[in-house]
């Protein structure tokens, strides 16, 4: 046997392999639903937009990979914001180097609206807030956006790897510290 | 009375009221008790406008702000058939291998060959790096040692049947302490040419270590056993040669001072060297020859099993079984796992009490590794997921009316608080044993159990046993004080019918477990915690049902770890 003859024997092993039709439509529905809330998250963690775009992808193949292997999972959608926080983590230590990603949200709040008196009301109302969120703790913060996302105590803590109760403490202060700013 | 009549809910409290985070016991005292005060529904109120508040945030700053995807989204399908291919190639490996094999195909197969050994050695160098580190770490821990002045300090000396304490001073033992064990003991160190003087030592560690031709390093970082929330670096070498297979050195992260050791010996003979803090000496005598607090071997495993060989199923029971003596298996987070070779019992936010009351109990087992994690915990023991999200009811009229009966029936509100209380704390203690059952045949199906040994076989169906017949008790007292009320609200229960007879008492428990659920969701949309579909009307017949079925599915699976246990 020859090189390419070698290599048509290896194209036809590849061809046997099954497709997973009704799992790739399941995986891509959750794709198309979610992959703008997690490359949201996966920025607010500190990733530039190329590196949590990438992120995003790579996610939703592992979940793929994994679904296809037979493992059975619960909460798609938590897995998801599980691994993309874990995954999001290693490509930040990874790429420590760069210039760390700062979306610079409040110097680029503007006044919208169509009365002027109440949309610049409502953008001091939202800078007050934006600084009340760089405030919390990193922890904080990471309960907070998740919860925002829809995951329960013991799915952010399970992302985390904290337990339910302090997660509950973290989002207790986080919503106590949001709320004084408020009242500011 | 209930638990807020004389105070209020924290604020934690109400937010995981308001997330639906509460269990239904706890959801519905928060309830009653914002019936009654203003402050906290005031209070509620704020926390919920503070949470309208991050809702907003997120719609008009993070989704404006934030800069969008640099690039469109790739085609997902597109990239599914790649990771199919990639898959496939490594599925197919054996195949390709048998092309390669082909003698025509040399010249690829060397190329394939060559590929595999740079692959290797990339493996080995990066294999080298636990040994470096441990030896980093001992060569530290031995300056330190060497430069602090030597301080007398006792030692626990653990084997298979005994326990003894020890003087060391200043690097020798006192022989004064050395009680009838000790002979045996220092002769086992002898053989492995362990320094007997010195037993739990960065030096002696480090001396025997030196000393091997061939060995094996791991280096990882667990909890310290006395004090959780710090970390130590635990040692780990593997002997191929010499009495002594396997010794692990515990150094504390913050001053690399041995704090614990164990050594495994290759006629499974095991030694475990703690250090015992001072203020701990006062209750430990010398020479004291004691039981180990566990089960001194595995009755399941083979006889010719050796410490070294990987955790079989049967340790995994063992340890199973030895957290369900203290009722670790009844909602605490403690998670059991076979991996690399060990039984990892591991949990997060448990409390340190608790954390000891376990290492203490497994500490002395073969095969088992304990990880627990997370100083950032709170100190109460994270209940068990119920599962039902607590919500304010869907139909609160329906509901309500079911409520307001009940209430007139049994007396009054402060009566009803009583019977609800006490019921919900009946259902709750169900649910564990539920859990727990269906814990253990999910972790021990009927293909395992039949590879396990008679006595193995014999400790799974007690613990079986035993969860199925706390359930049942718990289960009989509800429907007890359910019945006659549920009939009175002209309630009537259909007849029940448990699984097929051919069923395993695992199946069995899958069975309970569902029933158990039914039950108590029904329970909380009937106590008022839970919105549930069932009309009105429907609800006393459907719990009574529900009562009567999980009774039967109980009755089954006892009858079937009966029937185990006679075969």
């Amino acid at each position: 046997m020859s090189g390419p003859s070698i290599g048509n024997a290896v194209v036809g092993i590849l061809r046997q392999e099954r497709a997973h039709p009704a799992l790739q439509d399941q995986v891509a529905k959750l794709f198309e639903e979610s992959r703008q809330d997690v490359y949201r998250y996966l920025l607010t963690l500190g990733l530039p937009p190329p590196r949590a775009q990438e992120a995003v992808q790579e996610v939703f193949l592992r979940l793929y990979s994994t679904l296809k292997s037979g493992e059975s999972i619960e909460n798609p959608r938590g897995w998801v914001f599980r691994v993309a926080h874990n995954h999001g983590l290693k490509v930040r230590a990874r790429y420590a180097s760069e210039e760390p990603f700062d979306p610079a949200i409040e110097s680029r709040l503007v006044a919208t609206g169509q009365d002027p008196e109440e949309s610049l009301l409502e953008r001091e109302r939202m800078t007050r807030f934006q600084r009340a969120i760089e405030g919390l703790s990193e922890q904080q913060k990471r309960c907070v956006f998740l919860r925002l996302e829809g995951l329960r105590y013991p799915e952010i803590g399970s992302t985390l790897g904290i337990s339910a109760s302090a997660v509950g403490e973290f989002l207790r202060r986080a919503v106590s510290h949001l709320r004084k700013a408020g009242h500011e | 009375m209930s638990k807020y009549e004389t105070g209020h809910p924290g604020e934690g409290c109400l937010l995981q009221y308001n997330d639906g985070e509460l269990r239904s016991r706890e959801a519905r005292r928060v309830e009653r008790h914002l019936e009654a005060c203003w402050q906290c529904r005031a209070a509620l109120d704020e926390l919920r406008k503070t949470v309208a508040d991050c809702v907003h945030y997120r719609q008009t700053v993070l989704d404006r702000y934030l800069p969008p995807p640099p690039r469109p989204w790739a085609d997902l399908y597109e990239e599914f058939a790649r990771v199919d291919a990639a898959e496939a190639e490594v599925g197919w490996a054996k195949r390709l291998a048998r092309i390669f094999a082909a003698p025509r195909n040399w010249r690829w197969a060397a190329a394939t060959l060559a590929t595999a050994a740079i692959l290797c050695a990339v493996y080995l160098e990066f294999r080298k790096a636990p040994s470096v580190h441990a030896a980093e770490l001992l060569k530290k821990a031995v300056a330190i040692a060497d430069a602090q002045p030597k301080a007398a300090r006792h030692i626990r000396i653990r084997t298979r049947t005994h326990q003894i304490a020890r003087l060391i001073d200043g690097g020798n033992l006192q022989s004064a302490h050395q009680g009838a064990d000790a002979p045996a003991i220092e002769a086992l160190f002898a053989a492995a040419h362990y320094d007997w003087n010195d037993p739990l030592s960065a030096r002696s560690f480090q001396a025997w270590r030196d000393g091997l031709p061939n060995k094996r390093d791991e280096v990882t970082t667990v909890a310290d056993p006395e004090r959780p929330s710090e970390s130590c670096y635990k040692i780990q070498t593997v002997a191929e040669s010499g009495e002594l297979a396997d010794a692990s050195l515990t150094l504390r992260a913050t001053d690399l001072h041995p704090i614990g050791s164990r050594l495994e010996f290759r006629d499974r003979e095991w030694v475990e060297l703690t250090e015992i803090p001072e203020p701990s000496m006062s209750g430990i005598p010398f020479n004291e020859h004691l039981e180990v607090p566990v089960r001194p071997a595995d009755p399941s495993l083979p006889a010719a099993a050796t410490p070294r060989e990987p955790a079989s199923i049967s340790d995994e029971l063992q340890v199973m079984n030895a957290l369900h003596q203290i009722g670790a298996d009844l909602g605490d987070p403690v998670d059991v796992t076979r991996s690399g070779g060990r039984v990892l019992v591991s949990g997060v936010g448990i409390p340190p009490r608790r954390q000891k009351q376990i290492h203490e109990l497994l500490a002395a087992m073969p095969r088992v590794e304990l990880q627990f994690a997370d100083p950032r915990a709170v100190a109460a023991p994270a209940e068990p997921d119920a599962g039902a999200h607590i919500v304010p009811p869907a139909n609160p009229t329906a509901v309500g009316s079911v409520q307001a009966r009940l209430e007139r029936q049994v007396g009054g509100r402060a009566e009803m608080e009583r019977i609800g209380t006490q019921i919900l704390d009946w259902n709750e203690s169900a649910m564990a044993r539920a859990y727990a059952l269906r814990s253990l045949a999910e972790r021990f199906p009927a293909g395992a159990e039949a590879s396990l040994q008679p006595s193995g076989r014999d400790t799974l169906n007690e613990m079986a046993r035993e969860h199925a017949a706390a359930m049942l008790r718990h289960v009989e007292a509800i429907d007890g004080a359910m019945s006659p009320m549920l009939s009175a609200l002209g309630g009537s229960a259909a007849p029940a019918h448990a699984g097929t007879r051919d069923d395993t008492w695992q199946t069995s428990a899958e069975n309970v477990y569902r029933a158990a659920r039914r039950v108590e969701v029904l329970l909380s949309v009937v106590w008022g915690a839970t919105p549930g579909d069932t009309a009105s009307a429907d609800l006393p017949s459907a719990l009574l049902t529900a009562l009567q079925q999980l009774k039967a599915e109980l009755e089954d699976c006892q009858r079937l770890l009966s029937r185990n246990a006679g075969g």
